[in-house]
């Protein structure tokens, strides 16, 4: 019969917290990093230039279509010998920003496409230029819609921060992952790893919500 | 270069496993996840539940947490029955990241099930209702020709994602492509030839899977005449 013993727990908890605090290092710095890029990837897609087109088509396909872990492994073992050292903690917040970057812009283009094409006549004839345009008029507009997508991108980024451990980055996960292994406390371990990651991703999920409802514009709903 | 030409049996090795590891927890998962939205989406409460449960705390949990947790909990169970003597299908870490990533895509699945049946209008289920067809009946010829047509971008994005997790397999030391990879470069010290041609390969199948996925949703009536 298996005793429950959360003492082991309890024993590992400066770990725990130090872990916690570099995951939520990690996530945080790369979903800003991942925001700022997936808007400015979407910026580039908008405007009318095939070659920006053309590149970030291939920069957002390429990121979606390999596993974050051999970016992660391209970023942490390959750039050195390009001269791009990074310490461990870096590798894996520019591997996460860039995968989810281009989740992000993907995203952030379906909210994009729904914005009707009038609109935009309508500022360019008013004489704003497409810098302009991008961020007073249809951007705004965009990301009110597609803000549940983007608050799951987010969820995903922080449950995809648990993979900085291959490049042996003490995060939380790491740090479970050793508890159970050595201790053999392997419920109480995961069941702990479990609740802290589901408090995470409730937390963004609930953010998500409050800010739906804050920025709905009435009339304005999306037709499903 | 050299050393990839001479170590290539052992990546087709790895890229085999990866492969037959993507195409049965995919198969397992859809039947998994089937199941389970239908659960979701019906109206017997206790099936609800438990399957909004199973649902939501998978889905927020990372899935290598959940590859290493059933691969320290089950294996000494899977160790004890040892059904397939095979060298492939006998590990224990096959039969885990098995378990692990049909469980955890079936949650996945089970949403886009559901949404999809969620999006079939009422006014169909309604105008079904009255011309006297039974439940199975109004599955069959209403809601799933039309759901399945709705679901399937979304569950060829969710089969890509998983064959990009079989990658976290290697956790677990199972030997798939990107750990025979990883196996070559740690003794030949190759990192940049192998780690760009297994993301090359990783490209490859996942964006072929993309443009044929895009090709069927422009032709949606090419999935029936396949069979679905």
């Amino acid at each position: 019969m298996y005793n429950v013993d959360f003492s082991v727990v309890l024993q590992a908890k400066e770990l725990l917290l130090q872990g916690l605090m570099i995951t939520l290092k990690v996530s945080l710095m790369s979903s800003i990093l991942a925001f700022v890029l997936g808007v400015f990837v979407t910026y580039l897609r908008d405007l009318p230039n095939n070659f920006y087109k053309i590149i970030t088509n291939i920069y957002v396909e390429v990121a979606r279509n390999v596993p974050l872990l051999i970016q992660l492994y391209l970023i942490y073992k390959v750039y050195p010998h390009f001269g791009l050292t990074f310490s461990p903690i870096n590798c894996g917040i520019i591997a996460l920003s860039l995968y989810t970057g281009a989740y992000i812009s993907e995203v952030l283009r379906s909210g994009m496409n729904s914005i009707v094409m009038q609109q935009k006549q309508a500022a360019y004839a008013l004489g704003l230029n497409y810098f302009q345009t991008f961020f007073m008029i249809t951007f705004p507009q965009a990301i009110r819609i597609v803000i549940p997508a983007l608050g799951s991108q987010f969820i995903n980024l922080i449950k995809n921060s648990s993979l900085v451990s291959f490049i042996a980055v003490v995060d939380v996960f790491y740090v479970i992952y050793k508890g159970a292994a050595d201790d053999f406390r392997i419920y109480e371990f995961f069941l702990v790893g479990a609740l802290i990651y589901m408090i995470l991703s409730g937390f963004v999920a609930l953010i998500t919500n409050i800010l739906e409802k804050k920025l709905k514009v009435y009339g304005r709903e999306v037709r499903v | 270069m050299h050393d990839i030409i001479l170590n290539s049996e052992m990546l087709f090795k790895g890229l085999r496993i990866t492969i037959i590891l993507g195409l049965l927890s995919g198969i397992t998962s859809m039947i998994l996840g089937c199941i389970l939205g239908l659960a979701r989406y019906s109206k017997i409460l206790p099936l609800k539940i438990i399957s909004a449960i199973f649902i939501e705390t998978t889905r927020s949990i990372p899935l290598v947490l959940y590859i290493v947790f059933i691969y320290l909990t089950c294996s000494p169970i899977l160790a004890s029955i040892n059904i397939f003597r095979d060298d492939i299908f006998g590990s224990l870490e096959f039969q885990s990241a098995y378990i692990a990533l049909s469980l955890f895509t079936s949650a996945y699945i089970a949403e886009i099930v559901r949404s999809g049946l969620k999006s079939v209008e009422a006014n169909h289920i309604q105008a079904a209702k009255a011309l006297g067809l039974n439940v199975f009946q109004r599955l069959q010829y209403i809601i799933l020709p039309c759901a399945i047509s709705r679901m399937m971008p979304a569950l060829v994005s969710q089969f890509i994602s998983l064959l990009k997790d079989t990658s976290l397999a290697s956790i677990i030391g199972l030997i798939e492509f990107t750990r025979s990879g990883e196996l070559i470069y740690e003794r030949t010290f190759r990192e940049t030839e192998i780690l760009i041609l297994i993301a090359l390969v990783y490209f490859v199948i996942c964006y072929g899977m993309s443009l044929i996925s895009q090709r069927l949703e422009k032709r949606p009536f090419a999935l029936i005449r396949l069979g679905f």
